[in-house]
């Protein structure tokens, strides 16, 4: 299989903390890839290493032994300030808890990673992109003032907006009651549809579980089954 | 773990902030109260006394006896004219005869030769001897006949304190003793004498014996004291004492701004562990109590170290005061300063936090489990303005007694406390209008300012008030300072030639021309009572204002000019006319003491004319100038032919102080008075005022890092989470370190604007009506403000930025 069908490598990957009490191994040895537009999901229990995973995956950490080419570049050797470039534009991150800017409209967040990445067309991507996420009455709304289930798709319209290579989410429905999770769910799914956007989400959900092309389940750090 | 460490640290910076505050309450109630007491000590040197009555008839000694039964001391002294033989020619003298307390306050300065080194005296001239002017110093050493006995004349007297007490008619002095004077025969029915009985003691017995001497004075007997005797030095000592004042009302608000800012961020920091605490059940009053209790602690603890500093604070205070006033400072003992420094550590704490921890404790349990948002924040946003505005409003009555400018302290902080948000807020809105397009950065940074969640518009307003306040203390100071100085004219006069007789003037003024001597104009003088106002007797109004008796039983120098003389401004009315009308200028204090406006028909009686006209303009006058001034002028033809006086002023240097010498012998009644002792004595009364407020900066500022610290603090969190957001959307370091430093740069900006702007209104309005000082606008406020904001906002929030922004991505996934 030639490197370059893929989107995600890990190698041998772990991730070990200094704690108090001495060295805790969060992620023990684990090797899998992602396929451009394969939507992965991770499960597993509290605790298992599933946030640390998905942070390594998308190159907002750096893994303790083993390497992870994320598009093609290697994570481990890279410096914070480098990963921060390949992020730049290519990937999309949807959290639990939204993470907008609070004070910022709707738009105005949405338009945030695009300018970031030096878009010139920001205002109308994100304009296109909240229509997509039917938010378009609410474009110059200050953020604090919509629903969850209304921020967690400004969220989404953000992340998709600058047509993003991947898609990061962790537990994107876990803060919104089951009708909501289950919109936001078909939200997410079909803009990867349309976009052709790769997925890796992590989630207890099994709506979400099941609509994913492969899981991934960790226990205890390790690599149970994918 | 996290929202410990931040709960104890926002604790600490409210228990300092209400150390700041408790001290600078004990301080200043320590340090002013002495300042006070020793400014008008010193002031009162000038009268040698605190209060002096003086009469052309003997005083009666129910005046000694009633001022003895206040506890004040007395002392007696006469003068009078009479010829001395000098070189066998007769020489005008005041000769003034004291006793043996005399002077009670102040120091006599006399020397064995002109050219030897002063010493100074508490007492007179001893029996059998006499002290003489420098101009007489011919004499010294030698004999000296009074009346009917011989003198020694001991000393040359180089400075006596009340001598400039109405500083014209000065003739060379010669003192001797009140016991001498009876044997000299000099006194007999008809003698033109000058009877004056001194008193001092503490303010508030001289204060309740002056009001029994008031209704107790006969006709002809006048009482001068600060108010009436030296326009001049009354005037700094005034302002010097509303600055002083004022200028620690500032400083206090700085410091419970600080209190008010650190209470906010305390209980922002609490909500989390409260919503807890009532999630798991714990009742309201169970909360309430124990914060109450943690609020108690924190007031008693600062009370304790607050009371210790102001304690201590003192004492550099005083070493560096004691060196200049050259005396100690007078104590004040008693616990008074301490209790009321706790008192409003207590107001200011309640005040500021009470409501704010009222707020944290209504914190839904909800809160625990996602970002409720709350909709009656304006209830409760009324209520901490209300709370707040009580406490402040306690603490100023509690300091300064309802004074006029506690007031206006008031209402300037309440404007400023209230409109800060709002204006602040919408400044930052507008900004944020100009442009849809475009997010990042601008109206990012700006966005960040608005976010309610960060608190920036209530700390930028915290910040704000503590600027606006230290700018307006350095503002007042540099006109109260740069007032007096600039009042003085590039060619200050440092001699006053008084007694010039008419058909003198012309003459001396050609002499001064020929020798380049820089001269005013002369003016004469016309020595005159004020008897009706409108037609009636003077004695049968009744006057509005405190000062109204004063003035009417003073004598009034009335004078006439074609021109408005240097630095005089017509408040109302036309200076006068050549049209030979009757008509009066007023100056403007004189006219609101006696409650006269433009028409008012006065009439004096001069010896024993009587001459009449109508007010025709209100004038002020700059007393300090040191230039001829005069309370009352007429028009010529008025008053010309009355008899009169002349005096001038003029700048005589070292060059020309042999042409000096000829000119008092040609002109043998003219008396020279020196004037610049007068003026360093006003001078350094202001300098040494000023002094003692830098002090007060020191706790301004301690107050000021405060706010800053809780400034950085506050949002410190979100500005963390919102890092790592944007590194994980892709942000450069690059990109991170522009907005952070940018953020503060703005804020700094910002309320250094605006601060700006604020100091600069309210330093108008507090010069032109507390001061009575013209505001010059100055630039350097706005520079300083704005520079000073921006860099201080901008090299702090870079020293917090940088932890800020080597944040883990990784902490947006798990916060
Ligand atoms: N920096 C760290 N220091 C110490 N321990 C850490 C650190 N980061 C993660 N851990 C620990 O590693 C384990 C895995 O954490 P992680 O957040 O990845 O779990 P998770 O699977 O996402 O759990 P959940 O479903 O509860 O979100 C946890 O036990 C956590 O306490
Ligand atoms: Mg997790």
């Amino acid at each position: 299989m030639a490197e370059e069908n893929f989107c995600i490598i890990l190698d041998q990957v772990g991730k070990t903390v200094e704690t108090p009490e001495g060295k805790l191994d969060i992620l023990i040895n684990i090797s899998f890839q992602v396929r451009f537009q394969e939507a992965v999901v991770i499960k597993g229990a509290s605790g298992s290493g599933k946030t640390t995973l998905l942070g390594l995956m998308a190159g907002l950490d750096q893994p303790s032994s083993g390497d992870i080419s994320l598009l093609g570049k290697g994570m481990a050797t890279r410096n914070e300030e480098q990963r921060s470039a390949i992020r730049a534009g290519k990937v999309g991150f949807v959290f639990q808890s939204f993470h907008l800017l609070q004070g910022a409209t709707a738009l105005q967040n949405v338009m945030l990673p695009l300018e970031l990445s030096g878009s010139d067309q920001a205002f109308e991507l994100a304009q296109t992109s909240l229509e997509k996420v039917g938010l378009a009455p609410k474009t110059h709304t200050p953020v604090e003032h919509l629903s969850g289930g209304e921020q967690q798709r400004v969220a989404i319209a953000r992340a998709y907006a600058p047509r993003p290579s991947i898609l990061f989410a962790d537990e994107p429905t876990g803060n919104l009651d089951a009708v909501t999770g289950h919109q936001i769910a078909d939200l997410m799914f079909d803009l990867r549809d349309e976009l052709g956007t790769t997925l890796v989400l992590v989630t207890h959900e099994n709506e979400l579980l099941e609509r994913g092309d492969r899981q991934i389940l960790l226990e205890s750090g390790r690599l149970i089954s994918q | 773990m996290k929202i410990r460490r931040a709960t104890i640290h926002s604790y600490w910076l409210m228990f300092v902030a209400t150390v700041i505050t408790v001290s600078i309450v004990t301080s200043s109630q320590l340090i002013t109260g002495r300042i006070g007491l020793l400014l008008d000590r010193q002031a009162s040197e000038l009268l040698a006394a605190d209060l002096v009555v003086l009469s052309t008839e003997p005083l009666d000694d129910r005046y000694r006896e009633a001022a003895q039964d206040h506890r004040l001391e007395v002392s007696q002294s006469l003068s009078l004219r009479t010829a001395i033989f000098v070189d066998d020619s007769p020489q005008l003298v005041e000769l003034k005869a004291v006793d043996e307390s005399y002077p009670l306050r102040g120091r006599l300065e006399r020397a064995r030769q002109v050219t030897e080194t002063k010493s100074t005296s508490e007492q007179g001239p001893v029996r059998g001897e006499v002290w003489l002017d420098s101009k007489l110093a011919q004499l010294l050493g030698g004999n000296l006949d009074l009346g009917d006995r011989q003198f020694v004349a001991s000393w040359l007297l180089t400075y006596e304190p009340d001598r400039g007490g109405t500083i014209f008619n000065l003739a060379p002095r010669v003192l001797m003793n009140l016991a001498d004077l009876a044997d000299t025969g000099l006194v007999v029915p008809g003698s033109r004498v000058q009877y004056r009985m001194m008193f001092a003691g503490e303010q508030a017995d001289v204060t309740v014996f002056k009001n029994w001497l008031t209704n107790n004075l006969v006709p002809g007997e006048e009482i001068q004291d600060l108010e009436n005797a030296r326009p001049e030095m009354r005037r700094a000592l005034e302002r010097t004492r509303k600055f002083f004042s004022f200028a620690i009302v500032l400083t206090l608000v700085i410091a419970m701004a600080a209190i008010a800012i650190t209470a906010r961020y305390t209980s922002i920091q609490e909500m989390p562990k409260v919503a807890m605490l009532r999630a798991f059940g714990v009742s309201k009053r169970k909360l309430l109590v124990y914060y109450l209790r943690q609020l108690g602690l924190l007031w008693f603890s600062a009370t304790l170290a607050g009371g210790v500093i102001g304690w201590l604070s003192q004492f550099p205070l005083q070493w560096a005061l004691d060196g200049w006033f050259g005396r100690s400072l007078p104590q004040i003992i008693g616990i008074g300063p301490f209790l009321t420094a706790a008192l409003v550590g207590l107001l200011a704490l309640s005040g500021f936090s009470l409501p704010f921890l009222l707020n944290a404790m209504a914190t839904p349990p909800m809160q625990v489990l996602r970002t409720v948002v709350d909709r009656r924040s304006w209830f409760r946003g009324l209520m901490i303005s209300a709370s707040a505005i009580v406490a402040v409003f306690l603490v100023l009555m509690l300091l300064m007694q309802s004074s006029l400018l506690a007031m206006a302290t008031l209402m300037l902080i309440l404007v400023c406390a209230l409109l800060l948000p709002v204006i602040l807020g919408l400044m930052v809105k507008t900004l944020l209008l100009s442009s849809r397009r475009h997010f990042w950065l601008r109206q990012y940074l700006l966005s960040r300012l608005r976010a309610s969640s960060r608190g920036a518009i209530y700390v930028m307003s915290g910040f704000s008030l503590v600027l606006i306040a230290i700018l307006l203390i350095a503002v007042v100071k540099d006109e109260l300072l740069g007032a007096w100085q600039a009042q003085l004219p590039e060619d200050v006069p440092n001699y006053f030639m008084v007694n010039i007789r008419s058909d003198d003037v012309v003459e001396i003024n050609e002499f001064l021309k020929q020798r380049q001597i820089e001269a005013s104009a002369p003016y004469a003088l016309i020595r005159a009572r004020l008897a009706q106002i409108n037609g009636v007797r003077v004695e049968d109004i009744k006057f509005d204002h405190p000062r109204a008796p004063h003035q009417i039983i003073h004598t009034f120098n009335i004078s006439y000019a074609e021109a408005l003389p240097d630095q005089n401004k017509i408040v109302s009315g036309e200076w006068i006319n050549d049209s030979g009308d009757a008509q009066i200028s007023v100056e403007s204090g004189v006219a609101e003491r006696l409650g006269l406006s433009l028409g008012d028909e006065l009439t004096f009686s001069v010896g024993s004319s009587v001459m009449k006209g109508p007010v025709t303009s209100i004038r002020s006058v700059v007393w300090e100038n040191f230039k001829p001034n005069f309370y009352l002028m007429t028009n010529a033809g008025l008053v010309q032919d009355l008899p009169q006086t002349w005096l001038l002023s003029a700048t005589i240097g070292e060059q020309n102080k042999a042409d000096l010498k000829q000119l008092l012998k040609r002109f043998p009644s003219v008396t020279l008075l020196d004037i610049t002792e007068m003026m360093a004595r006003v001078q350094s009364l202001v300098d040494k005022a000023s002094f003692a407020l830098q002090f007060f900066f020191l706790f301004a500022l301690a107050s000021a890092a405060i706010v800053l610290l809780a400034a950085i603090q506050t949002g410190r969190h979100e500005r963390e989470v919102e890092s790592s957001l944007l590194r994980a959307l892709g942000a450069r370091s690059r990109q991170l370190y522009r907005v952070h430093i940018l953020e503060f740069t703005l804020m700094g900006t910002l309320i250094g604007f605006f601060s700006a702007a604020i100091a600069t209104l309210a330093g108008w309005a507090i010069s032109v009506y507390f001061f009575n000082i013209e505001y010059q606008f100055s630039v350097m406020v706005w520079v300083y403000s704005v520079v000073s904001a921006s860099l201080v906002l901008t090299i702090a929030g870079t020293l917090v930025s940088r932890r800020v922004y080597n944040v883990s991505p990784m902490k947006i996934l798990r916060s």
